[in-house]
């Protein structure tokens, strides 16, 4: 009898903890859900054979985290994501496995656009150029970024003609001998976002991609309305919203990042949100 | 002498199956295998790879415990139930009943091997069906990393018979032959590590100490093919011979280190 009460008290105590006990869980903070790291050095020695393993395990760690930043922005929930914890840990990755193309592919979708760290992202993926010597992705990575970001043309078409030789895609060819004249700065990141969405397979990923080209769409039809009014009336619009007073905007676009667009000094079409997560830094115009 | 060998062996690897710990083992992987498409399909742009890389590591894994538990077991336990008392009384060798032991727990590894291999193929045919890569899957090169695995543990396993005809308890077996298990598969990066720039910064004698090390312990880093597997890149087989006699010299030596052990130990 005994037993059986002991028995009885234990399974309730425990179905009375495991929901509480379950939401704790569900709830930690996002920061304890990316956690921290050992040195790539001390964790490559540790793992031994399971070098790859774990570097697929850090990646699969950072994509969860990475999703549910993204799921709380959707939900109006600003979460300041730890970019330099979370650049640290695809580094390690890297180190650990330097063939894993989840880690550049990756780095190149986050952190040159949300946090400007293209230097970073391009050392990375200059790893990847020397250990993936068949991949022309990462190459692809390389040009886009010399070029989108940096405007040097000269090593974004040397990247870019790597590129096509691995691949053997004019794709690439016409992209290297684009990057050499190229100024308009927003079709040609649109052209390498589609690129990257219609490849992208994991949705937290492609939706960061939409975002970034939805807003891209909206800064290049702001800025080409921009031009026609210019032509016209001889002077630049004050405010995106003149361009739908006078006719030349039907709709104004929305900003996906929920900012609202202006004009800066120069003319340049630019919005509130910066195009960027609340904590990342000033991002693209046109 | 042969044919005592051969049915002692016999004998051990009937008591292996008999091992319900091991039906365990592989009834854990065995779940594990099953887990590996829906982990693959983690992957952003390698699901192909992902499948090869955590079917390596589950093999690897599996062969790792099985090693471990029949390495450093089956000496002390033969002793503990005086079936080596029994069986010594016999007109048979110390050296043939050690070897034994040896030939069953290698037989046992190779066949696991064999049986974890043709699992994964299945689920990496599986995995690679849902989300095809542009590397196409190498056979070959998943073939030798599984050789690799299975002459490493080959390699584990006569430590561990090392220290079981040394030891009187489970514990220093199955401890020490982790323990080698470790040093072993770290030596390689601590060696470079030591040789390159962070050495400079270390006292000579403790570098000398770890580069001593280096050249006793077994390198298990050297039976790793896991990226050329995963990756398909090319393998050398001029290095994979020179590894394979490396392998083959040092078993040799810890083999005769076993019986030379065995044939004077005292039996309860």
């Amino acid at each position: 009898m005994t037993r059986r009460v002991v028995c009885f008290l234990l399974v309730l105590a425990y179905s009375l903890l495991i929901v509480p006990f379950a939401d704790l869980q569900k709830n930690r903070p996002i920061e304890v859900k990316l956690g921290y790291l050992p040195h790539s050095q001390l964790l490559k020695i540790s793992s031994g054979e399971h070098c790859s393993t774990t570097a697929a395990l850090i990646v699969m760690r950072v994509l969860f985290y990475y999703g549910t930043v993204l799921q709380k922005l959707q939900e109006n929930v600003v979460v300041r994501p730890e970019f330099l914890n979370l650049f640290k840990t695809v580094q390690t990755a890297v180190d650990l496995d330097p063939y894993n193309m989840d880690t550049y592919y990756f780095a190149q979708a986050v952190f040159p656009w949300d946090v400007a760290r293209v230097n970073e992202v391009n050392y990375l993926l200059e790893q990847g150029v020397r250990f993936r010597t068949w991949d022309p992705f990462v190459p692809f990575y390389l040009g886009f970024n010399h070029a989108y970001f940096l405007k040097d043309y000269a090593r974004a078409a040397g990247y870019m003609q790597l590129a096509a030789e691995r691949s053997g895609s004019k794709f690439y060819a016409q992209l290297a001998a684009r990057y050499f004249y190229e100024s308009e700065q927003t079709s040609l990141g649109l052209a390498f976002l589609e690129t990257m969405i219609r490849t992208a397979k994991d949705k937290a990923v492609r939706k960061s991609y939409e975002l970034r080209r939805d807003a891209l769409l909206a800064t290049q039809i702001i800025a080409e309305a921009r031009d026609i009014y210019r032509t016209k009336y001889g002077k630049l619009p004050s405010s995106p919203i003149e361009l739908l007073q006078k006719g030349v905007l039907i709709t104004l676009p929305e900003d996906p990042y929920g900012g609202s667009f202006y004009f800066d000094e120069r003319g340049k079409v630019r919005t509130t949100s910066k195009l960027v997560f609340p904590s990342g830094e000033p991002g693209g115009g046109s | 002498m042969l044919s005592q060998l051969v049915i002692l062996v016999i004998a051990h690897l009937r008591g292996i199956l008999r091992d319900r710990i091991l039906y365990g083992i592989f009834g854990v992987a065995a779940v594990m295998i099953l887990l590996i498409p829906a982990l693959s399909s983690f992957s952003m742009r390698q699901v192909q790879e992902l499948s090869i890389t955590l079917s390596l590591s589950v093999v690897s894994a599996v062969m790792l415990v099985v090693t471990l538990l029949l390495g450093a077991s089956s000496v002390w336990r033969d002793i503990e139930r005086r079936y080596t008392s029994s069986i010594l009384t016999l007109p048979l060798e110390r050296a043939t009943f050690l070897l034994s032991k040896y030939c069953s727990v290698v037989i046992f590894l190779v066949v696991s091997a064999v049986v974890l291999g043709l699992s994964c193929s299945v689920v990496i045919l599986l995995a690679s069906a849902s989300y095809p890569s542009d590397i196409p899957i190498n056979w070959g090169n998943i073939s030798v990393a599984l050789c690799g695995a299975t002459v490493k543990y080959m390699l584990l396993a006569a430590f561990a018979i090392l220290l079981s005809s040394l030891s009187t308890s489970f514990y220093l077996p199955f401890f020490g032959a982790l323990s080698i298990y470790f040093c072993g598969s770290a030596s390689q990066e601590v060696y470079e590590y030591v040789s390159g720039e962070f050495g400079r910064g270390m006292s000579p004698y403790s570098v000398n100490i770890v580069k001593a090390a280096y050249y006793l312990l077994p390198n298990f880093s050297a039976f790793d093919f896991q990226v050329q597997a995963v990756y398909s890149l090319p393998v050398s087989f001029p290095d994979l011979s020179l590894t394979g006699l490396y392998a083959l010299v040092y078993i040799a030596i810890l083999l005769y280190l076993a019986m030379l052990s065995f044939e004077r130990r005292e039996m309860p």
